[in-house]
């Protein structure tokens, strides 16, 4: 069984993709549009097969993994890059959780599109996602992971601009797609950067590791190292992008506009943590950068801090959730700064899991209150929507890492990395004399923005599910629990929230996800030069791991006191206070001081814009009008001397005729005196 | 006293010359076309003069051509009519001072 | 013959369909579609049939010049796929211009025959004289159809693009009878051999003229006053072949004329590299402002041409391909896109952007076909335009990392200003009812579609497009280098010693030091690879050539003195 092809998994949701294609652009003429049984049906089978696909592979890896190559793709001069296939550890977790999550998804949509026009189109799009998401993470080279990279940016501008009669949706969907291309342009960038330091064949991934220990092996490390920086660089500001980091995140939380269902599985379990996976798929090539590796460690931080305050300011349960996103994205950063990539791929699995329930619980919430999503017109509906209530508060001990969730499994290996691997230490002496060890400010930093994650979420289930309701009478009135098409997903996924992280319990001695991870991380763990070398060599920029000397129990329990500090800020904070009456038609985003920390990041990029604006201005206002005054002179100098040539032309006929006649005459009389001209 | 070709062309020149004053100074347009005429015609008598110098087999050439130049005459004079004709439509005048478009 | 029939078919089928209706569009657009598919399959077996020529033929002489002009066809990889575009757009434009201009579209069609007969012509021919003669050619149909079946100003505009392109190529037709007044030939080689010994100053006016003619007609900024206009008032059909096809042109002829025969110097080189990429983001700039339909598509032209003009310049090994697949990716794509801008014009009645909008909703199948083909021009991976565009970026790269940042600048921009035209076309809600024009017929949506598989298919298996190339250097150069082999042989032993001023066939010594002067001049393997099969390829046909023609100078020789004895007998008698 285990020999099955690989480029059958993503082969399922093409084939749907072009299935539900065919029958939505068949459809749209018609006045009732296709049958959603049908659809649906279809919609979820294929993804599904995708996922028994996986399945039978993952339990017959072998532990090197699989490698298919298709066919060639680009073959010219200078350049030549194969369609291949690599499913290892790393893609094998990540397949597992696309196909499995994308299907639960796909699942709960049919409830929740029920009626909706474009029903058809919306799966199409979704099947398409799951496709270039596969493609993303299974293809065995940068540039066809660069296929799946754009691909996944595409769909999610699809999907944000799914509902494309208004046009905001659409104007978050080109923001989203246009964010992302700066990313993009950075991957591209930092392609060419290999290529130029290999060869385009050290794209394929195993080629790239074994060019990186090839050049770890050989010493000529400092040789190749400012080209490997930029490279890294490069490859982050792609992930920044497509990961909502700062400074390329103001996309995210816009993207918000789409469908419910697509938050959960583009903007939350999936997509946005390609960029994750990518830092961890050239993890070998980041670990012998240590100076990227700070750089992602800060931009992580930045991102985990800032954006976990920015949630606390949201009215909207979407948007909340969205800078929650955030910054549990930073947090997978963060591990992924310290070098603990096994660590931020365990987030990104749990995350998947428990961002996925409460995207699917706000979504069902939504359903419920018919499009509501103003956090300050629900309350209450613990009573209404028991079930949902339910998953979402597992899902919210999940994420604020209450002891034994999924969340609090891999937070907390995330902190005790950061502090027991964070291996850099700061010698500047214009904030302190002397050196300071950075691990610690990153783990309070970290624990820090724990507790601000206990309160927002504790914010969020306070005000939907508690108090009363805040809504209008008659609103309250068509309030009902989700359909069972819907409840199934969730309830599933909360099972992975909660029982997820016991892949991985250090504490209580199971390490079964980073062994199945080891395979592939473990070259990166070879090449690191704190590891590698022995820390007198560069003791100014590394220090030995201090790992050793601390009981991770300790962790656990400072974990343990940040979520639970949080959830008494949070009960105290918003569990009696009165929430004031909004207006009617009152817009749900944050105001004055909220709306200065919220929109920051929105400011920078509208500057750049405008800035954009102000040279396309000066083209077209300046520079073409100069070009055409130009045009415009020529072209009357030309016709002031045609108006001077007609002074030559008499006004009557005979005259020229004579005046022709003459100069013949003329002619005639030169050829004659001087025997011919020439 | 033998006609001398010379005499002949001494006439063509003359009758040349009528043409194309007539051609240049009259204003009327039917009077452009006769002088235009008289000047093919002239030409033709020249032509004819000439093959009076040659040799007997050599001078058919020159009496052939004023044949084809008088069945060009003929075309000419038939499209220069009717151009007369559609022009005198248009400006109601065969006065050739009143047509001055080229002047721009 | 295949080449012939691309070339004079054209013209004989715009005769042909002066014998239809012309009351009656619908027989004349059937002879047409037929004509035009007809075309398109011959295109497509020049394609596989890879390189070929015909013999050329003496066609005139030009006073003061040394060598007659041959009327010589050939083709080669890219002027085959040149080709392909133009025949492909053409036939679309013949199946779109039935929906829009039904009046009188037989001279339609007419027209558009003949654009395609010249620029094949610019595309196959081997002389430069002939080359001069089509690309000026094309100017003149093109120029007839948008003063008859343009917009508002189409006076205006068919004014300013037929003066602005035929005053561009002025000075070049000046350079190109100075330089045939030295050279002996108007074929590649004896140009190049020519410029080698002409002094740097006039070199470099010579370059500058022929430059000018191919800047104009791509356009590059600052050249560009002529585009907007004359794509907006086009009517869309002929938009489309003017972007996909005609402008291909000015980047065919920077490939097929200026590398080979100009001893190009670095600083040209880069000169004409930033050039091309202060187009690429000049044109995106532009873009992001127009609220013209066409406008926008024009400059979004004109921005991926420019981005093709860098990738020449680039000058590296991969160039030949990497332009070649973004041409033939931007013609399908830009000529669809503006097809399609025609039906919405069509359907809406306007062409502003901000009268437009909410089109998806009406016609779903064109709002998926707008999106799709919008989505293709941003080059995105899988489509052909990312392969175009990423080997495009990876030529300059290779020689200055910050062209690559500056050509992804404009990538970014071209993000934004597709997106905003999706958007403000098919998506939003309509605040104006429009009057119901014609909708998309079902074979032209047919046409779009293949369009955009064809994109695809050329996105994941772009060895369609370079494999053509492949054919021109291998196996060519070896059949070439026969022929070169074989016929001197056979001349050594019909020659006399009169036939020295006649060209021969090149020796393996001369070829090598024709390499070596290119080498250090600055072109790369593949570049002298495919001069020196052009060289070859002509030189051995011209010897065989110049044979035949003793061989016949002779025999009249003969037949002239022998015609001379008998008149004496006759003048004795």
């Amino acid at each position: 069984m285990t020999n099955l092809p690989l480029w059958l998994i993503p082969l399922f949701p093409l084939v749907a993709t072009l299935l539900l294609g065919t029958i939505a652009v068949v459809s749209s003429g018609s006045k009732k549009g296709p049958a959603e049984g049908i659809v649906g049906g279809l919609a979820v089978i294929f993804p599904a097969m995708s996922f028994a696909v996986v399945a039978i592979l993952a339990f017959g890896m072998p532990e090197a993994g699989i490698r298919e190559t298709l066919c060639n793709w680009i073959d010219i001069p200078l350049f030549r890059a194969d369609i291949g296939f690599l499913f290892d550890g790393l893609s094998r977790i990540m397949l597992l959780f696309v196909t499995g999550i994308g299907t639960l998804i796909a699942m709960y949509s049919i409830g929740y599109m029920h009626g909706d026009r474009g029903f058809a189109r919306f799966f199409a799009y979704i099947n398409l996602f799951l496709f270039s998401m596969i493609v993303l993470v299974l293809s065995d080279s940068l540039l066809l992971t660069f296929l799946g990279w754009e691909g996944v940016g595409l769909c999610s501008y699809l999907l944000i601009g799914f509902w494309n009669k208004d046009l905001a949706n659409c104007k978050a969907a080109n923001k989203a797609f246009i964010v992302n291309r700066v990313g993009d342009i950075g991957f591209l960038l930092g392609m060419l950067c290999l290529v130029t330091v290999g060869g385009s064949g050290i794209l394929n991934y195993d080629a790239l590791v074994a060019f990186v220990g090839m050049i770890v092996n050989g010493g000529h490390v400092d040789l190749v190292l400012p080209v490997l920086s930029l490279t890294c660089i490069l490859f982050f500001i792609g992930c920044t992008g497509k990961s909502a980091q700062i400074p390329l995140l103001t996309w995210l939380p816009d993207a918000m506009a789409g469908p419910t269902p697509v938050s959960a599985l583009i903007h939350a379990a999936t997509m946005v943590t390609s960029g994750v996976y990518l830092v961890a798929r050239l993890s070998s090539l980041f670990v012998i950068c240590p100076d990227v590796l700070n750089v992602v460690l800060v931009v992580g931080a930045l991102t985990a801090f800032w954006a976990a305050f920015a949630g606390l300011f949201q009215n909207d349960i979407k948007k909340v959730l969205a800078y929650s996103t955030i910054s549990q994205l930073g947090y997978m950063f963060m591990a992924a700064g310290v070098s603990a990539f096994d660590a931020s791929i365990f987030h990104v699995f749990t995350h998947a899991f428990f961002k996925a329930s409460l995207f699917l619980g706000a979504g069902a919430v939504i359903h419920a209150l018919g499009g509501e999503q103003d956090m300050r017109k629900m309350g209450g509906l613990i009573k209404k929507t028991p079930v949902t209530a339910c998953v979402m508060i597992f899902a919210f001990f999940a994420i604020i890492g209450f002891p034994g969730f999924a969340g609090f499994w891999s937070k907390d290996l995330i902190l005790e990395h950061i502090y027991t691997d964070c291996n850099w230490v700061f010698t500047g002496t214009w904030l302190a004399d002397g050196a300071v060890p950075m691990n610690k400010i990153f783990y309070v930093v970290g624990l820090f923005t724990a507790v601000v994650t206990a309160v927002y979420m504790g914010r969020l289930i306070i005000m939907t599910f508690f108090g009363s309701y805040r809504g209008s009478k008659e609103s309250e009135a068509h309030i009902h629990e989700a359909p069972a098409v819907m409840l199934i997903p969730m309830i599933v996924l909360t099972f992975g929230s909660v029982f997820g992280g016991y892949l991985w319990a250090d504490s209580i001695g199971i390490t079964f996800f980073r062994d199945s991870l080891a395979s592939v991380l473990g070259a990166a763990e070879a090449f690191d030069p704190a590891v590698r070398l022995s820390p007198e060599i560069f003791l100014d920029e590394f220090v030995p791991r201090t790992g050793a000397h601390v009981n991770p129990v300790i962790f656990a329990a400072l974990g343990t006191a940040a979520a639970l500090l949080g959830m008494f800020i949070a009960w105290k904070g918003w569990g009696k206070a009165r929430i004031p009456e909004i207006p009617k038609g009152a817009s749900s985003a944050p105001e004055g001081y909220a709306a200065g920390w919220t929109f920051l990041w929105d400011y920078v990029h509208g500057f750049f814009v405008k800035c954009v604006f102000v040279a396309a201005w000066i083209c077209d206002m300046v520079v073409d009008k100069i070009l055409q005054a130009v045009q415009w002179t020529v072209g009357a100098i030309v016709t002031i001397l045609g108006d001077g040539a007609t002074v030559f032309q008499v006004r009557k006929v005979r005259l020229q005729v004579a005046f022709s006649i003459l100069g013949v005459a003329a002619l005639v009389l030169v050829v004659l005196l001087t025997g011919g001209i020439v | 006293m033998e006609l001398q070709p010379v005499y002949i062309q001494v006439l063509a020149l003359a009758i040349f010359a009528i043409g194309l004053l007539t051609a240049i100074s009259r204003r009327n347009l039917f009077f452009v076309l006769m002088g235009v005429e008289l000047a093919l015609n002239a030409v033709n008598l020249s032509f004819i003069g000439f093959a009076k110098t040659l040799p007997a087999e050599q001078s058919v050439a020159g009496q052939i051509v004023p044949l084809f130049s008088i069945a060009v005459a003929a075309a000419e004079a038939c499209v220069g009519f009717a151009m007369v004709i559609m022009l005198f439509r248009k400006k109601e005048s065969v006065d050739s001072d009143n047509y001055s478009n080229m002047k721009g | 013959m295949l080449l012939n029939l691309l070339v004079l078919a054209p013209f004989a089928a715009a005769v042909l369909m002066v014998a239809t209706s012309k009351e009656d569009p619908k027989s004349s657009s059937r002879l047409a579609f037929i004509f035009g598919l007809a075309f398109v399959a011959l295109s497509v077996k020049l394609i596989v049939a890879g390189n070929t020529a015909t013999d050329p033929i003496e066609w005139f002489r030009i006073p003061g010049c040394k060598g007659p002009v041959y009327y010589y066809l050939y083709s080669h990889g890219l002027g085959a796929w040149m080709v392909f575009l133009s025949t492909v757009l053409s036939l679309v434009a013949l199946v779109s211009a039935r929906v829009t201009s039904c009046q009188n579209y037989r001279n339609f069609a007419i027209g558009i025959f003949a654009l395609m007969g010249a620029m094949n012509g610019t595309f196959l021919a081997a002389d430069a004289v002939l080359f001069f003669f089509f690309f000026e050619a094309m100017v003149i149909p093109a120029a007839i159809l948008i003063a008859a079946y343009g917009g508002k100003e189409k006076a205006k505009a068919a004014m300013t693009f037929a003066i602005y392109t035929l005053v561009g190529s002025a000075p070049m037709m000046v350079a190109l009878w100075f330089l045939l007044t030295k050279a002996d030939n108007s074929l590649l080689l004896s140009l190049a051999v020519v410029l080698q010994d002409l002094p740097a100053e006039t070199q470099f006016l010579v370059l500058a003229s022929f430059l000018l003619a191919f800047i104009v007609k791509t356009p590059i900024f600052p050249f560009h006053g002529w585009q907007a206009i004359t794509y907006a008032e086009a009517p869309a059909p002929l938009s489309a072949i003017l972007t996909g096809a005609m402008s291909k042109a000015g980047v065919f002829g920077f490939i097929a004329w200026i590398l080979p025969i100009f001893p190009l110097e670095m600083s040209a080189v880069s000169a004409m590299m930033w050039l091309g990429l202060v187009t690429a983001v000049y044109g995106a700039l532009m873009a992001l402002r127009a609220n013209d339909g066409k406008k926008l598509l024009a400059f979004s032209s004109m921005s991926h041409l420019g981005i093709a003009v860098a990738g020449v310049f680039s000058l590296s090994e991969a160039m030949l391909p990497a332009v070649l697949v973004l041409l033939v990716a931007h013609g399908i794509c830009a000529g669809a896109q503006f097809f399609l801008m025609g039906v919405a014009e069509r359907m809406a009645g306007t062409r502003e952007l901000d009268k437009l909008g909410a089109l998806s909703g009406k016609a779903p199948v064109f709002g998926t076909l707008f999106g799709a083909l919008g989505v293709m021009s941003l080059a995105v991976p899988g489509t052909a335009g990312f392969v175009g565009e990423f080997t495009v970026l990876l030529s300059l790269w290779d020689m200055a990392p910050f062209a690559a940042l500056v050509m992804g600048f404009s990538m970014i921009l071209s993000a934004a200003y597709v997106l905003r035209f999706i958007q403000k076309v098919i998506f939003g809600k309509s605040e104006n009812e429009y009057a119901a024009g014609p909708r998309l017929s079902g074979l032209e949506g047919a046409s779009f579609g293949v369009m955009a598989v064809f994109l695809l298919v050329v996105g994941f298996h772009p060895a369609l497009v370079t494999d053509s190339l492949h054919l021109f250097d291998e196996g060519a150069v070896e059949q070439m280098s026969d022929a070169g082999k074989d016929v001197p042989a056979e001349t050594d032993e019909d020659m006399d010693e009169e036939d020295e001023g006649l060209p021969q066939a090149m020796t393996p010594e001369e070829i090598d030091q024709l390499d070596s002067s290119l080498k250090a001049n600055g072109f790369t393997d593949e570049e002298r690879k495919s001069l020196i099969t052009q060289v070859v390829g002509a030189e051995a046909a011209l010897a065989l050539e110049s044979r035949v023609k003793a061989g016949l100078a002779e025999s009249q020789d003969s037949a002239k003195t022998n015609d001379e004895a008998l008149n004496k007998e006759a003048s004795n008698d």
